[in-house]
């Protein structure tokens, strides 16, 4: 086949006036349009609607209480710890003693299946960041970044059932953002981009 | 219910947050008709589509209050069902889209220009088949359902340099194998 004229392109673009495409030309652009148009034309045969499926579904009650108390039970989820930093110095000297003096040079204790996500953002104005992501079923709130010393740089180091999360920073409780550092960016269905972090298990 | 006349989208979605379920209605049958007919495009098989689209309303309806421009509720429905669809594609191979939808066969009674659209349409749609699921994506979008190359960008979440490329390789493709059988 010849090299595809440019002007075909611009034609069905709308950049060209149609008086300005050749007759030769013009063939082409009928045909590809009449292709169009047929795939445009309503299949033959019944196209079943799915209205009467989808409003079934919308109109199914909400699920009791007692089930998403279930639910809650059996869904996992991150452990968050929160303690004042004089507790938490103390708490520091007395693991790292316990390391030290009883474990050797292995690392802190997680299950089989957990690994250890950490959370850095820069967000120098922020009165608060927090993290959500599928780990917390994108509960604002949940898990806090903290920013100790007033840099602008906001911290988390979570515990997590090692797998492959979307998760995204709240700063001050309203503005959601991206991680641009992460492993990987997602596009998710409402037109956001989700960062993606994955939680490797620390034993294996 | 006709639903020309009826209250524009952003209305309609206010009437559903509010809780009036049955204006969800409204969304579907105003919209149902094009989504079915970009899902059965992608995805070679009406029922695949019909299940991507269903599934895609749901989750519309379910997540409606995250729809942050509801003026432009339509870009945000291709959005869903695009990425529905492109779930399906990845879970199964582009070789293997069936053509469930290619026209029927040839009724004794049919006359000769109906029975050469209809050979028409099931070359046009075997082209369609093999393009990659970005071209196919990008020629439906802008040709069979006349979207903008502004509204794609808001669909696909792609660059409209690159929508632009993907749909004028889309067409040299259909071209070609056009033209291979004239």
């Amino acid at each position: 086949m010849n090299a595809i004229d440019p002007r075909m392109h611009q034609a069905l673009d709308g950049e060209l006036d149609w008086d300005a495409v050749p007759a030769e030309l013009r063939r082409t652009v009928a045909r590809l349009t009449a292709a169009a148009e047929l795939l445009a034309a309503p299949p033959p045969g019944l196209v079943p609607s799915v209205e009467r499926r989808v409003m079934a579904e919308i109109r199914r009650p909400a699920p009791s209480r007692a089930r998403l108390l279930m639910r809650w039970f059996v869904t996992p989820r991150a452990i968050i710890f929160r303690v004042r930093p004089a507790w938490s110095l103390a708490f520091a000297v007395v693991a790292a003693a316990v390391t030290l003096f009883t474990v050797g040079d292995q690392g802190p204790e997680l299950a089989e299946h957990e690994g250890i996500a950490q959370f850095v953002g820069r967000f120098p104005e922020a009165q608060s960041v927090h993290v959500v992501g599928t780990f917390n079923d994108w509960r604002p709130g949940s898990i806090a970044l903290k920013d100790q010393d007033h840099d602008g740089v906001w911290r988390a180091t979570v515990v997590l059932p090692a797998g492959t999360y979307e998760y995204m920073f709240v700063v001050d409780g309203e503005r959601w953002v991206p991680d641009h550092l992460a492993e990987r960016l997602v596009a998710d269905d409402f037109g956001r981009e989700n960062s993606i972090v994955i939680v490797r298990p620390a034993r294996r | 219910m006709d639903v020309r006349g009826s209250p524009p989208d952003a209305e309609v979605v206010a009437l559903v947050l509010a809780g009036d379920t049955e204006a969800f209605g409204i969304v579907i049958r105003r919209y149902e008709a094009g989504l079915l007919r970009f899902a059965t495009r992608m995805l070679g098989s009406r029922d695949a589509a019909a299940d991507a689209v269903a599934e895609s309303l749901v989750r519309a309806y379910r997540h409606l209050a995250s729809c942050r421009e509801p003026t432009r509720l339509r870009t945000w429905l291709y959005r869903i069902v695009t990425n529905r669809c492109k779930s399906h594609l990845v879970r199964r191979s582009v070789a293997d889209v069936p053509l469930d939808d290619a026209p029927p066969v040839a009724d004794p009674s049919d006359n000769e220009a109906a029975l050469e659209r209809a050979d028409q349409l099931q070359l046009v749609e075997r082209a369609l088949a093999d393009l990659s699921p970005d071209k196919r994506e990008a020629f439906v979008l802008k040709h069979v359902e006349g979207l903008s190359y502004e509204e794609m960008a808001a669909v696909t979440g792609e660059r409209i340099p690159t929508l632009k490329m993907r749909v004028h390789r889309a067409r040299e493709a259909l071209l070609k194998v056009l033209e291979d059988h004239t």
